[in-house]
């Protein structure tokens, strides 16, 4: 018997392949940024719009199909083809997996884990529960996608502890100073800081609320399990993986195990990543192969080759799909339940403005129709450049977990800026031009006027008016007199806000004096996107001179 | 001795009153050595061109700084130079929120041929710093000149006693008080709380936590200014914001005055910033408060050397 090197040079072509999609995929991500032109930003979908799972949940719930995502034709028909190649050879989080397989099998002697287990059937339970889900209105599979769950990780807690990181540390050596034989380290440190700071962080640094954290350890836990099984994420939770296997059921490329050679060592089964049955003989699971070609590479005789078959012919036989309709129409009982679950909270009742601070980003759609797209992926996270966009908690209902925010203590909508929309893969929040961004009210501000400092202090101040950016702005100042303490009568200019001008930004609540909780406060009111939430009845005839309607009509 | 004919008479009398009747310009030509004050240069070429503003903002600041006695008279070599203008807000330059950066492209290079080391250019902007310096087009500048554009790190100020009258203690970015000269450049804008924002108002971008100051802004802008010792500053009034302001936004509030002001009295400059946005700055807080203090002149026409050219 021929000796052969148990890793052949296809095994190269497909790291190279992963590794190179994988660091397409963070680069894209690194890179997404407001400056860039608005013109370019659907090569930052790119990886949204190849994902079929998308696609089909979006257009399922909307009925509607959004930008590029018809890309995806693509990948269904390579899929059809050559089976599952997407998890093997393109998923970017199939390869950080894959490498956390490795380091998790490092050292270890080759086990051969269960072929197929009941356990591979979770993905496709997932997968039909969603789809159940959208088939009535919503759904949860941004939890769940892939690129979803990376991008949001990446957004949330890899980029910004990468920053922190950095940052804190030259910040610490700026401040400390240390010197090595009278030379001091800021020397060196402070060029390379100033680099990472202009070029390569560009934006200033993003935190992210607790939701962030959670976020943290979904992750942790996703590449935590690949120590328990092979890519334990992809064999036996990815509904994209699932939805894969459905169509994979009969591809062009089959393994052939060819039987007079085989010595039946049962490597290949060891070295398979995915339990795809490579090494019993007519039994091989189309559906869950990720195409790897290890057992190809792991086999000492040459035994296992890919082959192509024609449609029509059986030479090659393949196991069968395990998935009995009667376990699909359970799925999809269950993923309806869920929703009916989901939408028993107040929160989620149509149109009902509640909680006050659920502030969308401009140009979010209706509620409803905005969970219906939303994918949870935080590109919009990724992109403000205020950092105010955040995960959201629970305060929306369980089906908006982790869909985007805004806190404005913590960052503002920036007037000149309309990338949240631009950049969103499923135009869950609208690409809406500047022109009409800037006409979009997200919110209304409010006084506290037992808190803000020219109502109950008695002193000037006037920080929210200097940065409110609309012209004429909507915050405006009236000087009234009041009494001091010692008994001097005073004239303080005190504001107020005009709510049919402002679009609550936000910008107010972000730069008031008060750092805990702000005089000025947005809420949700007069928002554009819902019609139920319109408090203030718009008086057009008292409008400042040169100021058009801004209420709601426009950009919906 | 010689009798006088009445021929001589005439002409030595002629001769004298001739050198009396030009004493005055003899005198301001004498003057001339000892270095001005201030200088506000003006663009006498109307009508103004619609748009390139480069041109005038490139000769107007030359002329000016050169006036001055160039800034050789304030930069040694080997230097660093901050420059710190206003570049606050995510504005174009036609919105007149942001300095001019042509204006800034100039002093640059003006202040690299002075023999500055480096020239760092950065504020503690109110908007995203990455996007304020881009669309300020003072990112652009920056880079063609070869000067530094700093971003401010929040956590690095540090915080210095100044024991002014209001304030005893600020964080102050150390980066920009450790450079050898800080130049303020403002543009001329109105501000609804000290009614216009100039060359004092833009030290509150080299501090932190700012925005308790505006319960007191004249006093706590006068300690700081007090505190910085301003050698030199450079009011840039090619466009002016008249309303709405200090963000502005709408070009309806914008004027094209053409006009680029150096002093060495930042009270003085700030006088004259109040005058052009058509305020009395007697009326005004701060450069009252400041000329109270004693830290500059506001009748800059009398009390200083004071020339206005028209370019």
């Amino acid at each position: 018997m021929k000796f052969k090197r148990p890793r052949s040079w296809t095994q190269w072509i497909r790291r190279f392949c992963q590794l190179g999609f994988l660091a397409l995929f963070i680069v894209l991500a690194w890179n997404l940024h407001f400056i860039d032109d608005a013109n370019t930003t659907e090569i930052y979908k790119i990886f949204f719009h190849l994902n079929p799972l998308i696609f089909l949940l979006t257009f399922l719930s909307t009925w509607t199909i959004t930008g590029l995502s018809l890309l995806c034709i693509i990948t269904i028909i390579v899929t059809l083809l050559l089976g599952r190649v997407f998890c093997g050879w393109f998923c970017p989080f199939g390869t950080l997996h894959t490498f956390f397989t490795w380091l998790a099998q490092l050292g270890l002697k080759k086990k051969e884990y269960q072929n197929r287990t009941t356990g591979h059937r979770i993905k496709y339970f997932i997968l039909f529960a969603m789809l159940g889900m959208s088939l009535f209105g919503g759904h949860w599979f941004g939890i769940f996608d892939p690129f979803s769950f990376f991008y949001r990780a990446l957004t949330t807690s890899v980029f910004p502890a990468f920053h922190i990181a950095i940052e804190e540390s030259s910040t610490a050596i700026y401040n400390e100073d240390p010197k090595i034989f009278g030379v001091p380290v800021t020397k060196i440190s402070e060029p390379i800081y100033k680099k990472f700071r202009a070029h390569v962080f560009r934006m200033s640094q993003k935190t992210f609320y607790t939701e962030g954290t959670i976020i943290t350890f979904t992750l942790l836990l996703a590449i935590g399990l690949n120590f328990l099984r092979p890519r334990f994420w992809c064999r036996y939770i990815c509904p994209l993986g699932g939805l894969l296997g459905l169509i994979s059921q009969k591809p062009l490329m089959r393994i052939k195990n060819d039987e007079s050679s085989c010595s039946n060592c049962r490597l290949c089964s060891k070295a398979c990543p995915a339990g795809a049955q490579p090494d019993q003989r007519g039994n091989w699971l189309p559906t869950e192969c990720f195409v790897c070609w290890n057992c190809v590479a792991s086999c000492r005789s040459d035994s296992i080759t890919f082959q192509f078959q024609l449609p029509g012919k059986n030479t090659i036989t393949t196991g069968k799909l395990d998935y009995p309709r009667r376990t699909v129409l359970t799925a999809m009982a269950t993923g309806t339940a869920g929703l009916l679950g989901f939408r028993v909270a107040p929160q989620s009742k149509q149109g009902q403005p509640f909680p006050s601070t659920l502030i969308r980003p401009p140009g979010a759609r209706n509620e409803r129709d905005f969970l219906q797209r939303c994918i949870q992926c935080g590109v919009c996270m990724r992109v403000c450049p205020t950092n105010a966009i955040q995960p959201a908690g629970i305060e929306g209902g369980w089906e908006a977990l982790w869909t985007p925010k805004l806190v404005p203590k913590i960052g503002y909508c920036l007037y000149s800026c309309n990338m949240c929309g631009q950049v969103c893969p499923t135009q869950a929040i609208q690409p809406l031009s500047l022109q009409n961004k800037q006409k979009t009210k997200i919110g209304l501000a409010t006084f506290d006027k037992g808190r803000c400092i020219p109502y109950s202090y008695g002193r000037e101040c006037l920080v929210c008016e200097e940065h409110c950016p609309l012209s004429p702005k909507a915050i405006y100042l009236i000087e009234r007199e009041v009494t001091l303490r010692d008994g001097r009568v005073v004239k303080i200019k005190q504001p107020e806000v005009d709510p049919d001008l402002c679009i609550g930004c936000g910008f107010c609540e972000w730069s008031c004096v008060f750092q805990d909780t702000a005089a000025i406060r947005i809420t949700t009111a007069n928002e554009t996107r819902n019609s139920k939430n319109q408090p203030i009845l718009v008086f057009e005839d008292t409008y400042p001179a040169g100021v058009e309607n801004t209420s709601p009509n426009s950009p919906y | 001795m010689k009798k006088k004919t009445r021929r001589q008479f005439l002409i030595e009398t002629g001769c004298c009153a001739g050198v009396l009747a030009l004493q005055p310009i003899i005198g301001r030509a004498q003057d001339k050595t000892s270095p001005l004050d201030m200088v506000v240069c003006k663009w006498k070429g109307d009508p103004i061109p619609e748009e390139p503003t480069r041109e005038i903002a490139e000769k107007l600041t030359k002329k000016a700084i050169e006036s001055i006695g160039g800034l050789e008279r304030f930069i040694k070599k080997g230097d660093v130079v901050w420059i710190k203008p206003n570049m606050a807000w995510d504005r174009t330059p036609e919105q007149a929120s942001n300095t001019n950066p042509d204006l800034l492209r100039t002093l640059i290079e003006l202040c690299f041929n002075a023999g500055a080391k480096t020239v760092k250019v950065g504020d503690n902007t109110v908007n995203d710093a990455t996007k304020s310096y881009v669309t300020s087009g003072i990112s652009a500048v920056a880079k063609e000149t070869g000067a530094e554009l700093v971003y401010i790190d929040r956590s690095r100020f540090k915080e210095t006693n100044i024991d002014g009258e209001r304030v005893k203690k600020i964080p102050i970015y150390p980066e920009m008080i450790e450079s050898d000269i800080l130049i303020s450049v403002p543009v001329a804008k109105h501000h609804a709380s000290t009614t216009v924002t100039l060359a004092m108002k833009n030290y509150m971008g080299v501090i932190e936590n700012r925005r308790m100051f505006h319960q007191d802004l004249p006093t706590c802008i006068k300690d700081l200014t007090a505190y910085m010792k301003p050698k030199i500053s450079i009011l840039d009034a090619i466009r002016i914001l008249t309303a709405n302001g200090p963000q502005g936004g709408d070009l309806k509030d914008v004027k094209r005055l053409n006009t680029v002001a150096v002093s060495v009295d930042i009270v003085a400059l700030d006088a004259f910033g109040c005058e052009i946005l058509n305020y009395d700055p007697n009326q005004i807080g701060t450069v009252k408060k400041a000329f109270e203090s004693g830290l500059g002149q506001i009748d800059y026409k009398n009390k200083l050397k004071y020339q206005e050219i028209v370019v």
